[in-house]
């Protein structure tokens, strides 16, 4: 849950981008990374294998500006994408107010996005989140590859993007789509801080 | 002087009283999903989520251990560098767990953090007050800042 | 090992109005073994009873006194005993106020030399 300061009139956010291996989740995050001025985010911190692979997480503080008049937090996760980091990947995603899934695009690592989705589903499930309530958006990572390698948005949306969520084409490694994701999910996140609670 | 900042005023004052008797240099207190409640000693925002993240994985992660173990959470984790050592602890309280990591350097030791660490999650269950119910917090019309904000931020 | 602490620190309990002894890591300030009656806080008053040596020994050095052996503080209702065992240990020793202290002394002293 987002936590709001009233006192100091601060809120703080916490995304967490999830998606199978090699997806581009640490690039989104890094690209972010590169883009920021320096006062506005702190040091990436990256928990990762010899090889660079992400072991633990990648996490980066960003301080998004002055919001309704509260200072604005996010900090945004990666989670592990290969299959048995499973129980570190159920950890970065407790508490997550807000989830971006990172879809590999080429046509052969569409099972392993389905897979990655159903993990999300199924570890959302034991934490007691409702998956539907909980704010998602799809990006469609690698779409700079050549087209016979990747499928288009339309094919992956039927594929993957059953609750009709906001969803993205990108090409992380350019920096293209990855500004309008991180935006489409801090509205989605902050625009449940706008709305009257459920009684 | 260093300022004990806090997002729920009352833990400053049993935040501020185990800084000073543990001879802690830094401190956060912190959700267990890694959202900082409380902080004494850092400077930079950013640098406190970046910590906090950190002290909320060793916690989360051990406590996994733990469950392979078929122990209850470990209460206090003890790492000793050079120059300076750190506590994670973890405690229950009416507004759920909360965790807390500490940098102490020479002039204490980790059985006085220890000591003063049981006193002070104990003075923090005591002072937490009930939770409140979720209210509205940002205005309905707030997506012309977050596009501003956002703008400014990757200069678009 | 255990046992061999155990052994040492009953030397010490053995003496009439000691309520408890033990050993703790002089840097750290936490238990190593313990042998405490009911009621004494033995992590409380190791970790305390080591942030005292720590300062305490600051001070016999500034004076030229040198290094800090020995350690005793007289309250109304009890005393508290401390021997430095090399620079990693501390024996300590907790007991009533009428305590025989040169005998604690005496015993503290030959504990931390089994422990050095």
């Amino acid at each position: 849950m987002s936590l709001v300061n009233f006192t100091t009139r601060e809120i703080t956010c916490k995304i967490v981008y999830y998606g199978p291996g090699r997806s581009g989740k640490t690039t989104n995050l890094q690209y972010v990374y590169d883009q920021v001025p320096t006062e506005r985010r702190g040091r990436m911190v990256s928990l990762a294998t010899q090889s660079d692979r992400t072991l633990f997480f990648d996490f980066l503080p960003l301080e998004l500006g002055t919001i309704s008049g509260f200072t604005t937090r996010f900090q945004l996760y990666t989670v592990p994408g290969q299959v048995y980091y499973n129980a570190t990947r159920k950890l970065v995603l407790q508490g997550a107010d807000g989830v971006v899934f990172v879809a590999d695009s080429q046509a052969r690592q569409l099972d392993e996005n389905l897979a990655s989705l159903r993990n999300l589903q199924a570890n959302l499930l034991e934490q007691r989140v409702d998956v539907r309530a909980l704010p998602l958006v799809i990006q469609y990572n690698k779409q700079g590859l050549p087209p016979e390698l990747v499928l288009p948005v339309e094919e992956l949306d039927d594929a993957m993007n059953f609750r009709g969520v906001p969803s993205f084409p990108a090409d992380a490694l350019a920096g293209n789509g990855v500004f309008e994701t991180l935006r489409s999910v801090s509205e989605l996140v902050l625009r449940r801080l706008s709305e009257e609670p459920q009684k | 002087m260093t300022r004990t900042y806090s997002i729920e005023p009352w833990v400053e004052e049993p935040l501020a009283a185990f800084v000073a008797e543990a001879g802690a240099r830094l401190a956060l207190l912190m959700t267990p999903a890694g959202q900082v409640i409380a902080q004494h000693g850092f400077t930079r925002a950013v640098d406190v989520m970046a910590a906090a993240a950190l002290g909320a994985a060793i916690v989360a992660s051990t406590g996994e251990v733990a469950k392979l173990l078929d122990e209850p959470a470990f209460s206090v984790l003890n790492h000793q560098g050079e120059r300076h050592g750190i506590l994670l602890g973890g405690f229950d309280t009416p507004q759920g767990r909360m965790v807390c990591l500490v940098v102490y350097g020479k002039e204490s030791t980790p059985g006085l953090v220890q000591l003063f660490f049981e006193e002070f999650s104990r003075d923090v269950r005591e002072a937490c007050p009930e939770p409140e119910a979720p209210k509205q917090v940002l205005a309905s019309d707030f997506e012309r800042e977050l596009n501003d904000s956002l703008s400014a931020l990757f200069r678009t | 090992m255990s046992k061999r602490f155990q052994g040492i620190l009953d030397t010490i309990t053995r003496i009439r109005g000691v309520r408890g002894a033990m050993i703790v890591v002089y840097q750290d300030g936490l238990v190593v073994s313990d042998s405490l009656m009911e009621g004494v806080r033995g992590n409380a008053v190791a970790a305390l009873t080591s942030s005292l040596a720590k300062h305490v020994a600051n001070a016999t050095s500034a004076s030229g006194a040198g290094v800090l052996q020995f350690l005793h503080l007289q309250a109304i209702s009890g005393a508290l005993l401390a021997v430095t065992a090399g620079a990693e240990m501390l024996v300590v020793a907790i007991a009533d106020p009428s305590v025989n202290v040169g005998l604690v002394r005496l015993e503290l002293i030959r504990a931390a030399e089994a422990l050095t």
